[in-house]
């Protein structure tokens, strides 16, 4: 129940922090202007390169429209961690929260959770503008379906997806704990890699080998393929399986982020690393 | 002696969507060159307002005040070569930057030739004894050695008026002695004015020449802490009692009671009252009263005026309650 | 002699600004590592989304367009919002108490910032070109001369920018990330965004030829990739060195007027305690 509480209590903060530093609309209306923006510059980028070669196709299109909105949510919650935990050592709410009997797992959970649920909406509201704004520009229309249950299947995936996305707080959260500045430094990099690497604008096989099987490992990859198989492809076969892999590759990743992040704590309290600032 | 600071009527009023603010309410004073001019109040009475228009950063909203004879309003140009601020509560500097990196930027800020600046630096780490970490970067120095930097800072331009906000705040006794030992130098040997706002009390009786306490945006009374202490302190009767009254009317309503302070150790459930008194049949009023309210006298003494019982005899109530008035 | 006085006074500051900034980067090299970031796996990204649409001899563009992401964003988080971190921990009233004309501390804050940021652009040209070789044929004073002033503009809108956000306080860092995805999209970092190419109606091209980057991405792109020469860009060239004078002037005018307001509202300084 304690640790319930400290999740829900965490994830109120972390919404608080997301949402409330100005008016909500306001806040929404910011947070979206970024990641469409970004969905749209791959989208031209795309349509430049391939109306040059004449190899233009509204699927293709769609396939970055769909991919380049979803990485925009792990691109957000990547950082999330990083913010709670570096802030929270400036703030000394982190050491606070961490000698609390539930400690910062609930509390990085929750802060995760928080900004998982605020960019749920920026998905959607970046996938549907870059569709209308795409269609406008190229005079082609992107083939994504936005039925019923189009939708459903993606909020699936997106649910599904929650271990994996915990599994990269906690990952990136490990290294947060011993920081004590450049604290920006392995999230960015960690997302510039999962946009190359997670099949966000491209298939796996635009990689030369060996990194083209790097895809293949990562939950987030399966994430991609999931969403796709429900907005453009509407293959069932292909979203259970790939949706499958993401159950499966979640959660062995969130073990592996809890483990390594607990081990973070123990070395870093040794250290002294627990409430040293960042700058 | 050259007055260097002077306000007349100086007022500032903060207006917002919910409320009005007068932060400062008309205050006159003339401060010299080689004095520690102290400005004591509690949080909230106006002492960093009146700093803020003095050093240039704020406009009043009525009256004026000059710096060396220059307008605060209308001469900034002049005034700023000539000036320097630090505040306990910044954390200035340029965290990758050595000490002397720092001190040498805000040098050049004033155009400070080399020559100048080597030599400012030298004397000022010297007596603030910052030599040994001059050259390490601002992250790596402890809260004590940043706050010199920090000093060493409003010195590198050879001010004429410097202004220190609460200059010693969360520093060790060390350190914050060691500051104060500097404060006094500066204005005697190179005859500056150190205008120093802060409320604390121990520090002002220490090296203030003169002492302005604030309330509520006015200055009450301007003296050496000497003289205020002869002309506005009373001997304080301390009582230890329990439990804690509910209110200090209980007290402040007696006849000769002058004001009222009072702090409680929770722990104990105790409470200690100062309560500054005009005559002796004040305190058989008090114990009369304590007894009548059911509350136990653990202890009592006399204590000899300090500048606390100044302020408690002139506003009624100490700091801390005055500062609570204030938030609420 | 007081205006010798003045310029000398001038110059310290914005030396002495610019040298706090070089310093602190190339006092802790992995500065360099952590600006390299985004813009290196920015633009590697989008070389490889070219390749992918089978017309590789555009990652050209995408590595061009992360050497300037590199800039760009320095501007944003190292100008635009400096002086509301500065204002947080107390440096900014130093400023404003001494006789340095701010003017001076962005120019310097400017110019140590692109030096600050040339390592970074660098290898994001390095690695770029290393994984995609893309044939160029440039006259390379036209392409310093373009690249400087389009820096020169850049920077100058960053000038301005920081004396706007000193307005917004802490919802500017909020801001930074929109408007700076939304100028990348617009200016067409990675793709033309005006003239021929533009998926851009009319319109929104006038909106965008509006920003520096735009002109600059576009007259670099002219430089680099195609025919080199300073008549095919000279336009371009023009429209910057406009630019970069108003947006100085009006950054100037900006910052004095905030300043103004700050004093008489009792806004210039905010302060966590």
């Amino acid at each position: 129940m304690r640790l319930l509480k400290s999740i829900v209590a965490s994830a109120w903060m972390g919404w608080q922090r997301e949402m409330e530093w100005t008016n909500p609309i306001l806040s929404l209306f910011i947070k979206t202007v970024a990641p469409t923006a970004a969905v749209l510059s791959a989208a031209i980028v795309y349509w430049f390169g391939s109306s040059s070669a004449g190899l233009f196709t509204p699927e293709r299109l769609a396939y970055i429209i769909v991919g380049a909105s979803i990485y925009g949510q792990v691109a957000a919650y990547a950082y999330v961690p990083t913010s709670a935990i570096a802030e929270g050592k400036w703030s000394n709410l982190y050491p606070q929260v961490y000698i609390t009997p539930t400690s910062s797992i609930p509390y990085l959970a929750g802060r995760c959770l928080a900004s998982f649920a605020d960019s749920a909406p920026v998905i959607v509201i970046s996938l549907f503008v870059s569709y209308y704004v795409s269609s406008a520009l190229f005079g082609a229309v992107p083939l994504i379906y936005f039925s019923f249950d189009s939708v459903v299947m993606l909020a699936g995936t997106l649910i599904v997806s929650l271990p994996a996305a915990l599994a990269l707080g906690y990952l990136l959260g490990s290294y947060s704990v011993f920081v004590s500045r450049f604290e920006w430094a392995l999230p960015s990099y960690v997302s510039g890699l999962l946009m190359i690497f997670s099949e966000a604008l491209f298939p796996a096989n635009v990689l030369p080998y060996p990194f083209s099987l790097i895809p293949g490992v990562l939950p987030f990859t399966y994430l991609m393929r999931a969403s796709r198989a429900a907005l453009i492809y509407q293959s069932w076969s292909l979203y259970l399986t790939s949706m499958g892999y993401l159950a499966l590759g979640g959660t062995l990743f969130l073990a592996t982020g809890v483990i390594a992040f607990n081990l973070a704590e123990k070395l870093a309290r040794k250290r002294g690393f627990i409430d040293k600032k960042v700058m | 002696m050259t007055t260097t600071v002077q306000a007349r009527g100086v007022a500032r009023s903060f207006h917002s969507k919910t409320s009005d603010v007068t932060a400062l309410d008309g205050v006159d004073l003339d401060v010299d060159e080689c004095e520690v001019f102290g400005v004591l109040g509690p949080n909230g009475a106006g002492k960093t307002t009146l700093i803020r228009i003095l050093s240039t950063l704020l406009l009043p909203t009525s009256g004026h005040a000059t710096i060396l004879g220059f307008d605060v309003a209308k001469e900034v140009d002049k005034i700023r070569p000539i000036i320097n601020m630090a505040s306990g509560a910044e954390r200035a500097g340029y965290e990758f930057i050595s000490a002397r990196g720092n001190l040498w930027f805000f040098s050049q800020l004033y155009g400070a030739s080399k020559e100048d600046f080597e030599a400012r630096v030298k004397s000022l780490s010297s007596r603030l004894e910052l030599e040994k970490y001059i050259d390490k970067k601002v992250y790596e120095l402890s809260t004590g050695y940043r706050q010199r930097m920090t000093i060493a800072r409003a010195f590198i331009n050879d001010p004429r008026v410097v202004f220190m906000d609460e200059p010693t705040i969360a520093l060790d006794v060390m350190t914050a002695r060691k500051i104060r030992e500097f404060l006094v130098g500066e204005a005697k040997e190179s005859k500056r004015t150190i205008f120093l706002a802060t409320h604390n009390m121990a520090e002002t009786e220490a090296i203030c020449d003169r002492v302005a306490i604030i309330d509520r945006g006015r200055i009450l009374v301007c003296e050496t802490p000497e003289n205020l202490k002869r002309i506005y302190g009373r001997p304080a009767h301390v009582v230890e009692i329990r439990p804690s009254p509910p209110s200090m009317s209980i007290f402040t309503s007696l006849p000769g009671i002058k004001g009222a302070t009072s702090t409680l150790d929770e722990e104990r459930g105790v409470a200690t009252v100062k309560l500054v008194v005009e005559d002796e049949d004040a305190i058989n009023r008090v114990n009369m009263a304590l007894s009548n309210a059911g509350i136990r006298v653990l202890s009592s003494w006399r204590q000899e005026p300090t500048l606390e019982e100044v302020f408690v005899s002139l506003v009624g109530r100490g700091f801390a309650e005055r500062e609570h008035e204030i938030a609420s | 002699m007081k205006l010798r006085l003045n310029l000398t006074l001038w110059y310290r500051t914005m030396y002495s600004r610019a040298w706090v900034r070089v310093r602190s980067t190339y006092g802790e090299p992995l500065w360099v590592a952590v600006n390299l970031a985004v813009p290196l796996l920015s633009s590697l990204a989008m070389a490889l989304l070219y390749s992918s649409t089978g017309l590789s001899k555009f990652a050209g563009f995408a590595i061009l367009g992360g050497v300037m992401l590199a800039f760009w964003g320095n501007v944003l988080w190292s100008m635009a919002s400096q002086f509301n971190w500065d204002k947080e921990v107390g440096i900014f009233e130093i400023y404003l108490i001494s006789p340095a004309p701010i003017s001076a501390v962005l120019v310097g804050m400017s110019l140590g910032g692109i030096l600050a940021t040339v390592p970074s652009a660098a290898l994001v040209t390095i690695i770029g070109w290393f994984f995609f070789p893309t044939p160029i044929n440039p006259s390379w004073t036209v392409v310093l001369l373009t690249f400087v002033l389009t820096l020169a503009s850049l920077y100058a809108l960053g000038m301005l920018l920081s004396s706007l956000y000193l307005a917004y306080g802490r919802e500017a860092e909020s801001l930074n990330n929109a408007i700076g995805e939304a100028i990348n999209l617009l200016s067409g970092l990675y793709f033309p965004a005006i003239g021929a190419g533009s998926p851009f109606p009319f319109a929104v091209q006038i909106v965008a030829s509006l920003i520096p980057l735009t002109i600059g991405m576009d007259a670099l792109r002219k430089a680099v990739f195609q025919t080199g020469n300073v008549s095919s860009v000279w336009f371009d060239l023009a429209l910057l060195a406009v630019m970069a004078m108003v947006l100085l002037f009006l950054g100037d005018k900006a910052l004095k007027a905030l300043e103004e307001r700050g004093r008489r509202q009792g806004t210039l300084v905010v302060r966590l305690k």
